[in-house]
């Protein structure tokens, strides 16, 4: 089953098992390369995923894709608009025990595993959405006053469909700020869809193997986090993602202070109502070490840290309506301040 | 292998990366020096070689203010070139970023020589240096900044050009400016033509003037008068600064092109008042060659500027009284047409004047057989028996000198030859074109909107 090294991995340990889990689920998911490679990154680091696409271009599948690829435990909730947060955590409920008495035990809810898909999030009401904030963020449950300690690693991915929109909640900016990178599906082009269409309507299904085996996949990932963890920023790096963050941030904010106020981008002045908060940071550079060790470096690149800065920004930057009704979105808005910050303009 | 020995290994792989580092830096920053130091020299010879050719091509005036402006532009040319040198030194942080973008290290220099001096850096580190060490041929020095000698070379390089180049240039550009007939120190002008004006101060040059006592009488009263009118300008102590600026100017100028301005002569100008029987000289003086004579002459005077090298070398007194022996530099085609017209008595006073335009070398051309070269000072008033100059005279310093237009280009206007170039042999004759006949419905609104 699995033959990727243990203990203290190595930089060319962790490409090989990324390769190596990229290609599993690349058994099942054609094309969305990028978004398997910002998926992998995102677990890697200990963040969480917003997966946003159209209905049919595989977005829970490629989430049980990777449930099954890592061996790890694996739950789906699917959000609907009476969904209760209970529904999510787990409840208190009264069982009878052998000697006849009846007492309250905790029953845990979806949230307890380590893969969590949360299908269209944005069908539940705010308060079931919320309900996953503390599992998100401190990885632990609090039902009736007792906290539950999640088992590491956790992993959560929601799901947006964005076009139908009748009857649902957008998640509040609070909880889109969570999710380390937002990954968007598009369609597939014309070879992939052929592909998707040879591989799906044949009598044999592809098989998903899994790469660590069930008793240590835990602790294997936990180690290629820790090594993540252990790729250097060099000063001039962090300076650099700084940088971007604050370019999303619009000069006519009351929130920015005045120093701030000298980086600034006209579009991002005209479009944005909010920019990044400083978890962007922490994602732009989390991001960029994963793609660093992809590279064989033990050190984060300009490179690595743009080639994750739509995904780790996109998201937290809020457009107001002159965007929208020019048509441009957060991604527009992020290339745009990458090449102004590149450029020595800000 | 003891834990001791992989560290020292570690220390030295270290060593050589940041070695490579350090030379990478000492070029940039040898390349920064050579920028500023070469092009601080290349404007100070540049600007010198301008300097030196303005010194001949320029008057006093043009001369200092060219100065002064390249004076200017030169300290913020090196000014410029000192700060974009100073900015274009490298710290060993920059240097390695550099090296990491030429080379395309992706940052691997820059996290080296930033976290070296870490205490902590993490399992990575032996990892990080092992994999830089493997690229260090190409973050060598050489590989990084090819270039030795900065491209501020070429500039220095201009400049030495143009420095040889000025020496030449000043002596082509630049006309003989010397006033004819040289060792010539006496000269006679008419008093009306003369243009008085206060002398620059602290001039060194001047002119001994001498006249009869009626003459002297006429010419203090018009200094009077012009001292009267001119006193307030006179007196200004803005015109004293830019005399004395100019002196300056004219000091420096003599110094660059070797003027020996001790060795000037003074210039025995010698009046003649025409105005006390011009009645009579009128009569006999055609008024196309008054008017040349009083335009001519009021115009050699006029020029303030020094011009000439040897300005104070005139004709003296004694030769002005002899026919020339042949036309001095700057006589022109009309001195030898004077010569002829030496014998006609009625043209003596026309010939004193030709005489004097013969030695500005402006004469237009418009003498003839009606001038004649044997102007003798001493006949022009009367018989020779009249007052001697001198004797009951007085000297008065003026500023008048010889000079020659020519550098300032206004000798002769350049005409242009009449060329007729053949037409094509398929090429129609120009014809007119045929004028469009305006639509009488259109007549009244063109005619409305041009009476507006």
């Amino acid at each position: 089953m699995s033959d990727v090294q243990a203990e203290t991995p190595t930089v060319a340990d962790f490409a090989r098992t990324f390769r190596r889990i990229q290609a599993e689920i690349h058994k099942l998911i054609i094309g969305h390369e990028q978004a398997v490679e910002e998926l992998l990154s995102a677990l890697f680091v200990g963040g969480h995923v917003l997966i946003e696409g159209v209905p049919g271009t595989g977005k829970t599948t490629l989430v049980k894709t990777l449930g099954l690829a890592l061996n790890l435990s694996f739950n789906r909730i699917q959000f609907t608009v009476d969904l209760m947060p209970a529904d999510i955590t787990g409840t208190r409920v009264i069982l009878s025990g052998e000697d006849g008495r009846r007492e309250f035990s905790f029953q845990p809810g979806p949230v307890f595993c380590h893969i969590l898909l949360g299908d269209e999030i944005n069908r539940a009401t705010p308060k079931t959405q919320s309900a996953l904030l503390e599992a998100m963020a401190e990885l632990q449950v609090t039902v009736s006053g007792t906290t539950y300690r999640l088992k590491p690693p956790y992993f959560v991915m929601a799901t947006l469909n964005p076009i139908e929109m009748e009857g649902t909640y957008p998640l509040p900016e609070a909880q889109l700020d969570r999710f380390l990178f937002k990954v968007r599906l598009n369609y597939p082009d014309e070879g992939e869809l052929t592909r998707i269409i040879s591989s799906t309507t044949g009598p044999e299904e592809a098989g998903v193997e899994a790469v660590f085996h069930a008793s240590e996949a835990a602790e294997r990932i936990e180690a290629l986090k820790r090594l993540v963890r252990e790729v250097m920023a060099a000063p001039a790096m962090e300076i650099y993602a700084a940088r971007l963050v604050r370019a999303t941030q619009p000069q006519n904010s009351r929130f920015v202070t005045g120093e701030a106020r000298a980086v600034h981008d006209e579009m991002v002045d005209r479009y944005v109502m909010f920019g990044s908060s400083p978890r962007g940071a922490q994602a732009l550079i989390l991001g960029a070490k994963v793609h660093a060790l992809l590279d064989g470096r033990a050190n984060i690149a300009r490179e690595d840290i743009e080639h994750v800065a739509v995904a780790a920004l996109a998201h937290r930057i809020m457009l107001n309506y002159a965007a929208l009704s020019d048509g441009i979105d957060a991604a527009q808005i992020v290339e745009r301040v990458i090449k102004s910050v590149r450029g020595g303009k800000l | 292998m003891s834990f001791s020995s992989q560290d020292r290994r570690a220390d030295e792989k270290l060593g050589r990366i940041l070695g490579r580092v350090a030379s990478v830096r000492t070029r940039l920053n040898s390349l920064a020096l050579q920028h500023a130091i070469f092009y601080t020299l290349a404007i100070a010879i540049a600007g010198g070689a301008v300097v030196f050719a303005g010194a001949y091509l320029l008057s006093p005036l043009a001369f200092l203010v060219g100065t002064s402006v390249l004076a200017i532009i030169g300290c913020a040319g090196i000014a410029s070139a000192v700060g974009a040198g100073w900015r274009m030194r490298v710290s060993r942080v920059r240097a390695a970023a550099i090296a990491d973008d030429r080379a395309e290290l992706k940052g691997r220099l820059s996290t080296i020589v930033a976290l070296a001096n870490h205490q902590v850096r993490g399992s990575l580190w032996p990892y990080l240096v092992e994999d830089t060490l493997g690229y260090q041929d190409q973050f060598a020095a050489a590989r990084i900044e090819r270039r030795r000698v900065s491209r501020a070379i070429y500039p220095l390089a201009a400049a030495f050009v143009l420095a040889a180049l000025a020496i030449p240039i000043s002596k082509i550009k630049h006309p003989p400016q010397i006033a004819p007939g040289g060792g010539q120190t006496d000269m006679t002008v008419d008093l009306d033509d003369l243009d008085l004006r206060p002398a620059d101060p602290g001039d060194e040059s001047g002119m001994q003037v001498t006249a009869d006592a009626a003459t002297m009488r006429r010419l203090g009263d018009k200094l009077a008068r012009l001292g009267a009118a001119g006193g307030e300008a006179g007196g200004n102590s803005l015109n004293q600064l830019v005399n004395r600026a100019r002196d300056m100017a004219g000091h420096l100028q003599s110094k660059l092109t070797g003027r020996q301005t001790a060795s000037k002569q003074r210039l025995n100008l010698r009046l003649a008042d025409a105005g006390g029987d011009q009645d009579q000289n009128e009569i006999h003086r055609a008024p196309e060659t008054q008017k040349n004579r009083r335009g001519d002459v009021a115009g050699q005077f006029e020029q303030d500027q020094p011009k000439s090298n040897h300005e104070l070398d005139l004709p003296r007194e004694d030769d002005l009284r002899q026919p020339s022996s042949g036309p001095s530099p700057g006589v022109d085609e009309s001195g030898a047409e004077a010569d002829s017209g030496k014998d006609n008595p009625g043209n003596r006073d026309n010939g004193a004047t030709d005489r004097k335009i013969q030695q500005s070398g402006e004469n237009g051309g418009g003498g003839g057989a009606a001038h004649g070269i044997g102007a003798d000072p001493d006949t022009l008033f009367g018989a020779p028996a009249a007052s001697k100059l001198g004797t009951e005279g007085f000297e008065i310093a003026i500023e008048a000198r010889p000079v020659d237009h020519g550098a300032k280009g206004a000798g002769r206007a350049y005409v242009a030859p009449r060329v007729r170039a053949p037409l094509s042999l398929n090429q129609a004759p120009d014809e007119p074109v045929a004028r469009a006949a305006v639509p009488a419905d259109d007549r009244t609104t063109i005619r409305r909107v041009f009476e507006r």
